[in-house]
């Protein structure tokens, strides 16, 4: 099987000295579900944004669906991130636009240019934006401003603008960082749920931990720039844990020792 | 029974051609309408203007003539520019601390909840918006009638805008106090103007700092055009010396201008993150 | 011996105290520089007080035949203050595109942009006015450039800030959906950034308005121009007419942009 994602040696180095990555190596098959985890400044945010060249890389090389994306600019440059969907932490909705508006921003990768410039969009892509909304229980609000929404919607309206470009792999920044755990549930649940109907490879930066046990069909662990653990949820040990965060587990706030149990119900 | 068609909600909005709306339901009707009516005025303005824009268009290029001779620095006139450059900030400086201290005090009076006396307020505050309404150069004309060519002048009609803005300003920030916050002193006994130095004046002290700032800027580039009207100081050289051709001298003055300029608006942003 | 209880920050206490220190410093420098007695006002009270009511008081009309001429002065300055703040803001929302290192798609000149703006700022719209004078001659045409070339630079940073505040998450997650920078402007920035857009620009009329008098005064043309003249001819009961007149126009644009902002923020 063709992977969809590889990260081939890539390093980071911020113009202020800061080494984000140092010599990253994995790859990323169709139809995973990958967790990423460490503790804040590891570099989970860089790996995430060198993916769609939001963070040029400063050494080796990103190849997403066999492209490599470091050398890309402009129209080519874009036909690769529409490929590659993309949820954050905050949202990032245009506020003063209706959430039918927001979803369909999803499209304008595929646009010309003044058609996407004056939201001229075609009433294929807006049938598909309203099937989406309706597919995560949102289709009351098509009309609202996505500013009057409650947190945990306008995440939803975030997966359904990434869904609407059709991706091949989603990258998740933190998608839940901001939620409540009711709210953060139901997008966790929605994220496993669209991107396995879809097999849409899926990639998730997390805090917490037992999210990622409960989720993810393999979970990278990260620490200072580098990969200390990458592998399927059974083998996390505590041990390795411990390596990842630097301190041992009962400083986090993970939950019980029998954790992994109730999440293995709850999923 | 007709089944409904796949995609129908009721919560889509579709117009005649059957074309779904992705605009929002309530959106400010508002923003349009005005943009509309300021680009009306402003076309009818430009209209009214009767520029003559081939005369400009066909002298631009002597713009750029004058930009190079005015970048040829004439250094033989400095130890003059340096005086009145010092003498422009030092009229910006005292007009701006006379105006901090007129400004408390009449900003005291202004504010509705120190003394409690609406009649006053209202009659401060309008009077004061009727000063700030005036552009500067106006009064410091009408001072230099009145007092004669000087630093006077300066400093006197500079304070006369600058008092109303800090009027205006502090009685604003005073008013921005819980009116709690004082009722709890009133019933002790205290006298309001021991209310006011106490409880007042150290809230809003830290906006005061920001308003002075924030004028010092205004002050300085008000009085350095102070002397294009006919006072002394840096924009004199500048306007004396534009016009009798001497572009080298009149470069240097306008560098040292936006070099104040630059450093007065560089201190304040770092005030500003400070506080 | 009891120690007082301080009663604010100590971190506070020391801004507080460095404010004070340095506002003294500054007066008795500047005092001693210029020699300014505030004494002089008070000894020149007689000579305030018979101008005041002498020549100032009460204001006078100006001849009939002057007074169509005196109004439209007025609509001049008003249209010198719209057409100019609207010509600047439309170049400075293009050129504010270009200001800011998360948005543009050139983030290296963004510096270059903004440092340039700031020099343009920084030097006031009268002395502008008087360099342009001297290449182009005197006229509206002139007040109008020079009135543009310091709301411009204004308004590029402002609205550089404003993008910065409102729209770099937006911006980002588009860029992330593969839109184009023009896309990326038309469906994040402007819809997101519109109203604050519009607040600044008031600002800017309210700010041009008092200017395009003052760049009156020396030759730009408007009510400016004719307040000038009647100062400098010692006719200072008209001029006052005029210049309540000035205030009353001021006044009156003040208070319709604030409450055209108020809507605009709703």
């Amino acid at each position: 099987m063709k992977p969809i994602l590889v990260f081939d040696k890539v390093s980071k180095e911020y113009p202020n000295g800061t080494k984000a990555l140092k010599n990253v190596s994995f790859e990323v098959h169709e139809g995973e579900f990958v967790s990423v985890i460490g503790p804040s400044g590891s570099g989970k945010s860089t790996i995430l944004r060198s993916i769609n060249h939001l963070i040029p890389i400063t050494g080796g090389s990103v190849y997403v669906d066999g492209e490599e994306v470091s050398g890309l600019k402009g129209k080519a440059l874009r036909n690769l991130r529409r490929k590659v969907g993309m949820i954050f932490q905050n949202y990032n909705l245009v506020y003063s636009l209706s959430v039918l508006q927001n979803v369909l921003h999803g499209c304008l990768g595929y646009m010309g240019g003044l058609k996407g410039i004056f939201g001229r969009y075609s009433e294929e892509d807006k049938e598909r934006a309203v099937e989406l909304l309706k597919e995560l229980g949102m289709e009351q609000f098509c009309l609202n401003r996505a500013a009057d929404l409650s947190g945990g919607q306008k995440q939803r309206v975030g997966i359904a603008r990434a869904i609407m470009q059709n991706p091949k792999l989603l990258l998740c920044d933190e998608p839940i960082a901001s939620l409540d755990p009711s709210s953060a549930k139901t997008i966790m649940d929605i994220l496993k749920d669209m991107t396995h109907k879809r097999n849409i490879a899926c990639i998730v930066n997390l805090h917490q931990v037992d999210v990622a046990l409960a989720y993810s069909t393999r979970i990278i662990g990260l620490s200072k720039g580098e990969i200390v653990f990458d592998g399927p949820p059974e083998y996390l040990t505590d041990e390795m844990i411990e390596r990842i965060y630097g301190t041992s587990r009962e400083n986090l706030m993970i939950g019980g020792t029998d954790e992994k149990k109730d999440a293995a119900y709850c999923a | 029974m007709t089944e409904p068609a796949k995609t129908i909600t009721p919560y889509v909005v579709r117009d005649r051609k059957n074309r779904i709306s992705v605009r929002c339901a309530q959106r400010n009707t508002f923003i349009p309408g005005f943009l509309i009516v300021a680009a009306v005025l402003s076309a009818i303005s430009l209209l009214y203007l009767q520029i003559d824009w081939l005369k400009l268009l066909s002298r631009t290029p002597e713009v750029g003539g004058v930009f190079w001779e005015l970048a040829h620095f004439d250094f033989s006139n400095m130890d003059l520019i340096l005086s009145s450059m010092m003498e422009t900030i030092s009229i910006a400086v005292l007009s701006l601390l006379y105006s901090l201290l007129l400004g408390v005090i009449f900003g005291m009076l202004a504010a509705r909840n120190i003394f409690r006396i609406t009649w006053l307020s209202v009659l401060t505050q309008s009077f004061f918006t009727f000063l700030r309404a005036v552009p500067t150069p106006v009064w410091v004309l009408l001072m230099m009638v009145c007092l004669g060519m000087g630093a006077e002048a300066g400093v006197a009609g500079l304070c006369v805008h600058t008092t109303a803005f800090f009027t205006k300003s502090f009685a604003q920030s005073f008013e921005s106090i819980p009116d709690e916050t004082l009722e709890a002193l009133e019933v002790t006994g205290t006298s309001r103007l021991s209310i006011f130095t106490n409880a007042v004046l150290p809230a809003a002290f830290s906006q005061i700092v920001a308003w002075t700032g924030m004028r010092l800027e205004t002050n300085f580039s008000e009085c350095a055009i102070l002397g294009m009207v006919g006072a002394g100081g840096i924009g004199f050289i500048i306007s004396r010396n534009l016009q009798g051709y001497e572009y080298g001298t009149a470069g240097l003055a306008i560098l040292l201008v936006f070099l104040v300029a630059y450093i007065i608006e560089r201190i304040f942003v770092w005030v500003k993150k400070r506080l | 011996m009891k120690r007082k209880m301080p009663l604010i920050a100590r971190e506070q206490k020391r801004i507080y105290t460095g404010f004070l220190i340095i506002m003294a410093v500054m007066f008795v420098i500047t005092t001693a520089y210029t020699g300014f007695n505030p004494m002089v006002l008070v000894r020149n009270g007689d000579a305030f007080w018979e101008f005041i009511t002498k020549d100032f008081l009460p204001p006078a009309l100006p001849k009939a035949s002057r007074i169509p001429g005196i109004f439209e002065s007025v609509l001049v300055t008003l249209a010198l203050a719209m057409s100019a703040t609207t010509i600047a803001a439309i170049l400075a929302f293009f050129v504010s595109l270009f200001g800011s290192e998360k948005v543009s798609p050139f983030p290296r000149a963004a510096k270059y942009v903004r440092g340039f703006a700031t020099f343009l700022r920084n030097i006031p719209a009268l002395v502008w006015a008087f360099i342009l004078f001297s290449s182009l001659g005197i006229g509206t045409g002139v007040g109008f450039v020079a009135l543009c070339i310091t709301s411009f630079a204004f308004m590029v940073r402002a609205f550089v800030e404003t993008i910065e505040d409102v729209s770099q998450d937006c911006v980002e997650s588009l860029e992330a959906v593969g839109a184009s920078f023009p896309q990326r402007v038309a469906q994040a920035i402007l819809p997101s950034c519109l109203c604050g857009f519009l607040s600044w620009y008031l600002y800017c009329i309210e700010v041009n308005i008092r200017a395009s008098t003052i760049v009156g005064m020396v030759g730009g043309g408007g009510v400016g121009l004719t307040l000038f003249s009647y100062i400098k001819g010692f006719q200072y009961d008209i001029a006052f007419t005029i210049i309540l007149l000035v205030a009353a126009m001021v006044i009156v644009v003040d208070r319709v942009t604030g409450r055209l902002r108020k809507e605009i923020l709703k």
